[in-house]
C-alpha cells in the first residue's frame, strides 16, 4: 500500500466519520434507520355539488392541521388537481381554500402527514386576545354563572377546572349552590345548549377558553369533527369533551384543526354534500421525520442539510447520491471480483434505471433491445455505413423501440414498460454496438458472458442502491460521499488478485 | 477458502491484473510514452531510427478524402497487410494475399470487393478499431511470409513471439500459433495457441489454448514442444533495445520471423496481458522480483541485459 494514499484514506474516513458523529452526538441524529416515529396520516375528502348557473366559481375553505409545539406537518399534498389550492394563515387557524372553475361539481382530496413528538413539546404558550371570546348571555345570566363559580374561587386552577366541567353532569362540589341558582343555571344551559354554557361559566371564573374542532387521533373514518373546549390553567391546557365535560386524559392524542365557531368546511358556490376524515397511523422511518427538526436548527450542519433544499430538488439528490454508491460497486465488481463488462459505467447507468422499470423488466428490456439492436446491426453491416451515421442509426432504433415498448405498456396498463425512456439510450446504443464487434471478433460465447457479466452488475447494483435505510442514510449523511472517496482510495490500491483470477490461472496456482 | 487461493497464486508467482496495472504499468510506463506505441506508425518510425528491422511501410491513409487515392498507392502490388494505425488486440486488421479481377484476396482465400476495402479503410480512420475511439490512420505494409519453423503448428496467418521486457530485461517469452478458430490471427483471446519459449534455450514449452494447457496443435495435431526458435539472441536483443527506444519499463514485444527479412518487430505493447504466464506454466512474478534484485552493471546496455536474461532463465532441463 502506498503510504500518501493511505494517510488520504484515513483522512477522508475522519472527515467523514467526525461530521456524522457530530451530528449524532451534538444534534441527536438517530444512527439507526430502522427506529420508527409516531405518525398520522390524515386525509380528507370534501363532496360538493355546484349550485346556479354554471361557470360560478366556487371557493371550499377548510381548516387544516399545522405544526405547533409536539406536532409537525411532515408533508400535505393536494390531490384535487383541477382547483386552485392556497394556504391562508387565519388567526389560530390554518385553511386550505380551493378555488375555481370546475367543469362539473365533485370531489377534493387533500392528504398530510402529521409527526407527533411529544418529547419535544415545547413549553405551551399562554393564550392570546383569541382565547377570550365575546360575553354570551345577558346581564343576569352573567351575574348567575358568577355566583356559581364564586364558590370555588379559593381552589386551585386546575382543580377548579375540574369543578366547573363536572357540572355539565349536573355534579355540583361542595359548597352546592341555592336552588334557585342551580333553576337558573338549568334554564341557560337549555337556552344555550351544553357546550356554550360550558363556555359562559369558564369565562365566568376567568378560564382563557377556546373552542377546538378536530380529531382524537385513533385509526378512524369520520363524517363529523370531534369537538372539544380548551382551558388554559395557567401552566398548559386543559382540554374537555364539550357535549359530556369528560376531561382528556394526557394519553389522548388530540388533532386540532379548526379554533373558533367557524365550521370546519364551508362552500361558496356550491352544496357541501359530505366531508369525509380518514385518519390512520403510519410508520415512517425517523430519518426521514428529522426534517421537522432540521428545517427549523439553526445549527450549521443542520443548516447545510439536504433537506433544506425545495422538495422536487431534494428527489434529484436522492437519485445523485446513488451514483457513488454505484460507481463504488463497479470497483468493487470489476477491480475485485472481476466481472466482464460492457463499458466502465454502463451498469451503472442500467440500475439507476431499473429503478423505474423494475429489475426483471428492465433486464428484459435491456436483453430484448441489445438482440433486436444486433439483428439490425448486422444487417446493416452490408450497407457499408459510416461511423457516425450508423451509431446515430442505432440510437435512433433504440429510441424506436422504447416508443414501442411504452405504447404497449400503455395499451396493456404495464407502467413498468412505460418507464422504459429512463433507460440509457446512447449506452444501449453503443453496447449494440460493441456487442456486434466483440460477436465478430471474439466470438458469440465471449460477447454473450461480457453480455452477462453487465447484466449481473447492473443488477447487483441495483439491488444495492434499492436498500432504502442505505438511501436515506446517504441523504441524511451527505459526508458519508467522503467515505466512499476514502473507499475508493483504498481500492485504487488493492493490487491484490481478482476473484476470477483464480479460475483463470488454475493451472498455475495447483503446483507449488 | 479464497484466501487460500489467493496465497496459492502469490506462492506460484502469479501477476494478477490489478498488480500489475498499479506496481508494474503505472510505475514504469510514463503516460507520456504511451503514444509511441499506441501507434504503429510512431513505432515503425522509431524503429527506423534505432535500426530495428519492421515491416515495410507502402501506405498510409489519414483523411476519408484520401481513400480513393489507396490503390493507386499501391501500385501493382499484390499482397499487403491493411492495419488500424491504433489498433489494440489485433482487430481491423486484414491480410491481402493476392488480387484478382479487380478483387482482393485474403489470407483465408475470401474475395473481397474494392468497396468493402474502402468502407474498411473508412471504419478505421472512423477510430472505431482504435483504443479509445479516436480518428485513426489506416497502415498499408508489406505482407510476412513466415520462416517455415512453426508451419508444423500454424494453422494459417502469421505466428509471432511475444517477449515481456521489464526495465529492459527479457522476462517471460511466448510465440501465438494461429488456429482454424482465430482466423489466422496470432491473438489469444480468439483462440490462438500459446506456446511458451524457454528463454535461455530459445526452445518451446508447452502450450495454451483459452485457459487450457495443451501439448499438441489443435488443427494440425503437431507436438509444440521442443520447436527450436531462429535467431532468438537477436530477438531478445531487440526486445531488450526495445525498452531504450520507448523509455517504457514494463512492455510486451511482438515479433515476426520473416522468412526472408529474419527477426521483424511488429508492434510494442504498454498493457501486455497475463496469458503469457500460463503458455509458460510459471508466474511472472518471481521474474520480475529477481529482475529488481539484478546487478545494476548488467542495466547499461541491452547486450549485457538479453545475455543476463539467457544466463538465469533458463528452465531446468527435464
Amino acid at each position: 500500500m502506498k503510504r500518501p494514499a493511505l494517510w488520504l484514506a484515513v483522512a477522508f474516513f475522519l472527515v467523514a466519520f467526525s461530521l456524522i458523529g457530530y451530528r449524532v452526538y451534538r444534534l441527536g441524529y438517530p444512527l439507526l434507520p430502522t427506529s420508527r416515529a409516531k405518525v398520522w396520516g390524515l386525509t380528507m375528502e370534501i363532496f360538493w355539488e355546484p349550485t346556479g348557473k354554471n361557470g360560478k366559481e366556487i371557493e371550499v375553505r377548510a381548516g387544516l392541521p399545522q405544526s405547533r409545539s409536539g406536532q409537525t406537518v411532515v408533508e400535505q399534498r393536494d390531490l384535487s388537481g383541477s382547483l386552485q389550492f392556497n394556504l391562508l394563515p387565519e388567526g389560530l387557524n390554518q385553511i386550505g381554500v380551493w378555488s375555481g372553475d370546475p367543469e362539473d361539481g365533485g370531489v377534493l382530496s387533500y392528504r398530510a402527514t402529521v409527526l407527533l413528538n411529544p418529547k419535544r413539546l415545547a413549553k405551551p404558550k399562554p393564550p392570546g386576545p383569541e382565547s377570550f371570546p365575546a360575553i354570551i348571555g345577558d346581564k343576569s345570566e352573567q351575574i348567575v354563572a358568577r355566583r356559581l363559580v364564586e364558590r370555588w374561587a379559593s381552589l386551585e386552577a386546575p382543580e377548579k377546572l375540574k369543578a366547573i366541567a363536572a357540572t355539565v353532569k349536573g355534579i355540583w362540589r361542595e359548597p352546592p349552590p341555592d336552588d334557585n341558582d342551580l333553576k337558573q343555571w338549568s334554564a341557560i344551559q337549555k337556552k344555550y345548549g351544553a357546550e356554550k354554557a360550558l363556555v359562559i361559566l369558564l369565562r365566568a371564573a376567568d378560564f382563557p377558553v377556546r373552542k377546538v374542532q378536530g380529531f382524537v387521533l385513533v385509526e378512524s373514518v369520520a363524517t363529523q369533527p370531534d369537538r372539544w373546549i380548551a382551558a388554559w390553567t395557567g401552566q398548559k391546557w386543559e382540554h374537555f369533551q364539550a357535549e359530556t365535560g369528560d376531561l382528556y386524559p394526557e394519553s389522548v392524542c388530540l388533532l386540532p384543526l379548526m379554533m373558533g365557531d367557524t365550521p370546519l368546511v364551508t362552500v361558496s358556490g356550491g352544496k357541501l354534500q359530505e366531508v369525509r376524515w380518514s385518519l390512520s397511523k403510519q410508520t415512517l422511518s425517523q430519518w426521514r421525520s428529522h426534517f421537522e427538526r432540521i428545517q427549523r436548527s439553526t445549527r450549521f450542519l443542520d443548516r447545510w442539510s439536504l433537506f433544506t433544499i425545495p422538495n422536487q430538488f431534494q428527489e434529484i439528490f436522492r437519485i445523485l447520491l446513488l451514483v457513488p454508491i454505484g460507481v463504488l460497486m463497479i470497483s468493487v465488481l470489476r477491480n475485485i471480483v472481476g466481472f466482464p463488462t460492457f463499458g466502465i459505467f454502463m451498469p451503472v447507468l442500467m440500475a439507476l434505471a431499473f429503478r423505474s422499470t423494475g429489475l426483471s423488466y428492465g433486464l428484459g428490456i435491456f436483453a430484448g433491445v441489445v438482440l433486436i439492436g444486433y439483428l439490425l446491426r448486422r444487417g446493416i453491416d452490408r450497407l457499408r455505413l459510416l461511423l457516425v451515421p450508423r451509431l446515430s442509426f442505432l440510437i435512433t432504433f433504440v429510441i424506436l423501440a422504447f416508443t414501442v415498448f411504452a405504447l404497449i405498456g400503455s395499451k396493456f396498463g404495464m407502467r413498468e414498460f412505460m418507464a422504459v425512456g429512463l433507460l440509457p439510450f446512447v449506452i444501449l446504443s453503443m453496447t449494440i454496438e460493441r456487442f456486434f464487434i466483440l460477436v465478430e471478433e471474439s466470438g458469440a460465447s465471449v460477447a454473450l458472458r461480457t453480455a452477462a457479466g453487465s447484466a449481473a452488475v447492473a443488477a447487483i447494483t441495483y439491488k444495492i442502491i434499492q436498500i432504502d435505510p442505505l438511501q436515506l442514510t446517504f441523504f441524511v449523511y451527505p459526508e458519508l460521499l467522503f467515505a466512499i472517496m476514502g473507499l475508493l482510495l483504498l481500492l485504487g490500491n488493492y493490487s491484490g488478485y481478482r476473484l476470477s483470477e483464480i479460475l483463470r490461472f488454475k493451472v498455475l496456482g495447483g503446483k507449488s | 477458502m479464497i484466501l487460500r487461493q489467493f496465497l496459492s497464486l502469490r506462492k506460484a508467482g502469479v501477476l494478477g491484473m490489478n498488480r500489475r496495472n498499479a506496481e508494474y504499468i503505472m510505475r514504469f510506463n510514463r503516460r507520456s510514452s504511451f503514444p509511441l506505441v499506441d501507434d504503429k506508425l510512431l513505432t515503425k518510425q522509431l524503429s527506423l531510427k534505432f535500426g530495428i528491422p519492421t515491416p515495410p511501410l507502402y501506405h498510409v491513409v489519414s483523411h476519408h478524402g484520401d481513400i480513393a487515392g489507396f490503390e493507386r498507392a499501391l501500385v501493382d502490388r499484390q499482397e499487403f497487410v491493411l492495419k488500424p494505425a491504433r489498433g489494440g488486440g489485433g482487430s481491423g486488421i486484414i491480410l491481402i494475399t493476392d488480387r484478382r479481377d479487380g478483387k482482393f484476396v485474403t489470407q483465408s482465400g475470401k474475395m473481397i470487393s474494392r468497396d468493402e476495402i474502402r468502407y474498411h479503410i473508412s471504419d478505421i480512420l472512423s477510430g472505431i478499431y482504435s483504443l479509445e475511439g479516436l480518428e485513426d490512420k489506416a497502415v498499408i505494409e508489406g505482407l510476412i511470409h513466415p520462416d517455415q519453423v512453426f508451419g508444423k503448428v500454424t494453422y494459417e496467418g502469421v505466428p509471432d513471439v511475444r517477449i515481456i521486457v521489464y526495465r529492459g530485461i527479457p522476462a517471460m517469452a511466448m510465440v501465438r500459433l494461429p488456429t482454424r478458430q482465430s482466423d489466422g490471427k496470432a491473438n489469444l483471446h480468439r483462440g490462438a495457441v500459446g506456446v511458451g519459449i524457454d528463454i535461455g534455450r530459445g526452445k518451446t514449452l508447452d502450450g495454451v489454448r483459452r485457459s487450457g494447457g495443451i501439448t499438441h496443435h489443435p488443427d494440425t495435431g503437431e507436438l509444440l514442444r521442443d520447436i527450436e526458435v531462429p535467431f532468438w539472441e537477436r530477438m531478445l536483443l531487440i526486445a531488450a533495445r526495445s525498452t531504450d527506444m520507448t523509455g517504457l519499463g514494463y512492455l510486451g514485444v511482438d515479433l515476426v520471423i520473416d522468412k526472408n527479412d529474419g527477426p521483424l518487430l511488429l508492434e510494442l505493447n504498454a498493457r501486455p496481458g497475463l496469458q503469457i504466464q500460463i503458455a509458460n506454466r510459471k508466474g511472472l512474478l518471481e521474474r520480475l522480483e529477481m529482475i529488481d534484485r539484478a546487478p545494476k552493471e548488467i542495466f547499461l546496455s541491452p547486450e549485457k541485459r538479453a545475455a543476463w536474461a539467457i544466463q538465469n532463465f533458463a528452465e531446468p532441463s527435464s
